[in-house]
């Protein structure tokens, strides 16, 4: 035999071998794409779901992509029913209905059920199917520099919050006394608790967001009732006349409001429980160690503390194939599954584990929790968001309101609020 | 005498032509005129991203737009104020510099190429770079400022400062195209009629206003409606920096479009917004174009 048989049959085995070794390993390895935000408690699911992709044999490509432009980027995903995008995506309950309809439904994942009552009704088909499980819950509490108020002085009204920061602020121990989120899209961490803590609300009857009772009472908007006056009473005041929130704070997103407490420069902040985490790492905080959470103070018509308690969940399009949907389904059911990473998620950033089994856990061996639990899910709850088509729309309007409100003179708030009313009303019932 | 060969009435050096355009215009059709369509079929139906049943409404879109008392007393006296302060300031610190860097001077290369800086870094880059410089709490310009003794100014929390900063920062990104391209002209005027200035005894401003400027009227002009047509759709300085805020109060022209296209997800009522801008841009464009072939005729 020639010396050239010889290395074509030397290559014609090699390269059968080859071949039988790569289809073997690509049959074995399904490559699932999830879609999320750069947001710390995401980041810590991520790593759980890699974990698990690693031990099914899945490759998980991971696309980050900018909260600004990640709804239309989504949306415009599902409504064209593009199937090689992601397979895997962040949902919110904020747009939770619209996008019920281009979504699996995922009664089938292990432990998809296992979350406190009515949470995941945003998520729900027209037949009451859940298309989304949860990753956390995201909920806003009340941080405080531990360092500068003990526990049992911790502010319980909207007037004890401004005695403190202003004492703390005339002996020079910070600068501001609150800092939180205001512009658009960041309402919660400033507006919205004092209204949800004032008996007060977007929409009457407060706290409902059953669309037919809504809609049974018109859509009432409650922009202009004193409770809500009040609201923006006391944030004008905080702002510009007993000063103890920055006068900026108008435009602050969390990441200012976040960067601002983060450097010491205030004593209280509202942010989601997810950024405990951060707060205390000592690497990008100069108060690690230092922070609290504690209720929200309550405002002079409040009934009772109200917390904001949501889910922030994963879902799979409907359009992708059954291959991959079952792929994307068994390793979100291994995340929930899994007691130790969903802890690992909770020390590392505060967000409550996805799971309520593990909550008791937690309960028994972590007194953060006890505390934050206790805070969170004790007192009433509320969603944070409504369930209409334009509720975006209407969150801008309203954002711009207050805001405009806050930038002209006191004695104009009411005006000024009550001008935003009918762009509220007809944003819930334009659809009508 | 050769017959020139032609196939549908089109002779062979014209065909030649065509084939030469054709990339060109196959790119066109399918980026520009294509899309442009579909934006224009959008504006006339109710298409929300979310449930897209695209129902035709007839003009219903632009009504809405046209009756919008958001678009009409400060989108669009924000656009126009901001392209005529922009490119007013743009072209006259242009010329300026242009000026300067005409002359021999020591190290004219590097201020040159100093100078053209701002030009190479992405508007979107320019404009994080000034939100966090102007930011109230940790900005550098904001303390070095206050060091001076200066009242503190809510940049970006009050309409007229946050909107001064939007101008300011699209200045800082224009102000090298102009000067690089007036610069350009300015060395290829010819020397005569400076000489027959400088025996006169013709002052240095005299001869700027005088004998420079009108030579580089065209160059200008050109520059001017380019740069106009450009500052109509300034998104990204006003997004980054402000978002439209206040309350809407420094919103433009393509931050509304884009309001209405992605956080409504009103695709309908945004094309249609589009649509109503193309048309004020293309009345404008007429006008500067207008103002620019009359301009052409004087120098001439």
């Amino acid at each position: 035999m020639g010396l050239e048989n010889k290395l074509a049959r030397a290559l014609l085995v090699g390269g059968g071998f080859c071949a039988v070794c790569s289809s073997t390993s690509a049959q074995a390895e399904t490559a699932l794409s999830i879609c999320y935000i750069n947001h710390p408690v995401q980041v810590a699911n991520v790593a759980i779901l890699e974990k698990w992709a690693a031990n099914q044999r899945v490759k998980l490509n991971k696309t980050v992509t900018s909260y600004t432009v990640y709804l239309p980027k989504i949306t415009q995903m599902l409504t064209s029913g593009a199937n090689d995008q992601c397979d895997i995506i962040w949902n919110n309950d904020d747009w939770g209905q619209d996008l019920a309809q281009y979504l699996e439904p995922l009664e089938d994942v292990p432990n998809a059920r296992k979350v406190e009552v009515g949470q995941l009704e945003p998520f729900h088909t027209a037949d009451g199917k859940t298309t989304a499980v949860s990753m956390t819950t995201t909920a806003g509490i009340l941080f405080y520099r531990t360092d500068l108020i003990s526990e049992a002085k911790l502010p319980k009204t909207w007037d004890d919050l401004v005695k403190i920061s202003q004492t703390l602020q005339s002996e020079k121990k910070v600068k501001w006394g609150y800092v939180g989120g205001m512009s658009y899209t960041n309402t919660f961490f400033s507006f919205w608790w004092t209204l949800w803590n004032n008996s007060c609300d977007v929409y009457a009857p407060a706290y409902e967001r059953d669309n037919k009772k809504l809609a049974a009472n018109g859509w009432k908007p409650m922009i202009y009732s004193p409770c809500q006056v009040q609201t923006a009473e006391f944030w004008w005041d905080a702002l510009n006349s007993k000063k103890i929130s920055p006068p900026g704070m108008t435009t602050y997103s969390r990441d200012e409001a976040n960067a601002i407490f983060q450097a010491g420069d205030a004593a209280f902040t509202v942010a989601d429980t997810t950024f405990l985490g951060t707060f205390n790492n000592a690497e990008r905080s100069s108060i690690a160690g230092k922070v609290g959470i504690a209720p929200f103070p309550v405002g002079p018509m409040s009934n009772g503390v109200h917390t904001w308690i949501d889910v922030w969940g994963w879902s799979i399009p409907k359009t992708l194939p059954n291959d991959r949907k079952t792929a994307a389904k068994k390793l979100l059911g291994a995340m929930l599954g899994d007691p130790d990473g969903q802890i690992e998620q909770w020390n590392q950033t505060g967000g409550p584990p996805p799971n309520t089994d593990v909550w008791r856990t937690l309960e028994k061996n972590d007194a953060t929790w006890r505390r934050l639990h206790t805070i969170l899910f004790k007192p009433d709850h509320v969603h944070a968001a409504y369930y209409f088509r334009n509720w975006a729309t209407v969150h801008k309007v309203y954002s711009d309101t207050l805001i405009r409100a806050m930038k002209g003179k006191r004695e104009d708030i009411a005006a000024t609020l009550k001008a935003g009313s009918d762009a509220i009303h007809a944003g819930a019932t334009a659809n009508d | 005498m050769t017959a020139r060969s032609t196939k549908f009435g089109v002779d062979e050096k014209e065909r030649f032509m065509l084939f030469l355009i054709a990339p060109a215009g196959i790119v066109l059709v399918c980026f520009e005129i294509i899309p442009i369509l579909i934006g224009m079929n959008a504006s006339f139906r109710e298409w929300s991203l979310v449930n897209p049943q695209r129902t035709w409404v007839g003009p219903k879109q632009y009504i809405a737009v046209f009756t919008d008392p958001v678009f009409l007393k400060m989108v669009l006296p924000n656009t126009f104020v901001l392209m005529i302060l922009s490119v007013g300031v743009s072209v006259a610190l242009g010329l300026a510099l242009a000026s300067l860097l005409n002359r021999p001077f020591f190290g004219r290369a590097i201020m040159r190429t100093i100078i053209l800086l701002p030009l190479t870094i992405a508007p979107v880059i320019t404009a994080t770079m000034m939100r966090w410089s102007f930011n109230d709490q940790f900005g550098v310009i904001t303390i070095f400022l206050s060091c001076l003794g200066l009242p503190d100014v809510a940049w970006l929390s009050d309409r007229w400062p946050s909107f001064a900063l939007v101008i300011m920062t699209d200045i800082w990104i224009w102000t090298p195209w102009f000067t690089i391209i007036l610069l350009a002209a300015m060395q290829g005027l010819p020397p005569e009629p400076f000489e027959a200035a400088r025996i006169d005894a013709a002052t240095p401003w005299c001869i700027f206003r005088r004998v420079t400027l009108p030579m580089l009227r065209p160059v200008i002009i050109v520059c001017v409606l380019i740069r106009a047509i450009d500052a109509f759709r300034t998104f990204d300085q006003v997004w980054i920096l402000t978002g439209g805020g206040p309350a809407r109060s420094t919103e433009v022209f393509s931050v509304y479009a884009y309001v209405l296209a992605f956080v409504d997800l009103d695709i309908g009522r945004a094309a249609a917004a589009a649509g109503i801008g193309a048309l004020i841009m293309l009345f404008v464009g007429v006008g500067l174009y207008r103002l620019v072939n009359r301009s052409m005729e004087v120098s001439r």
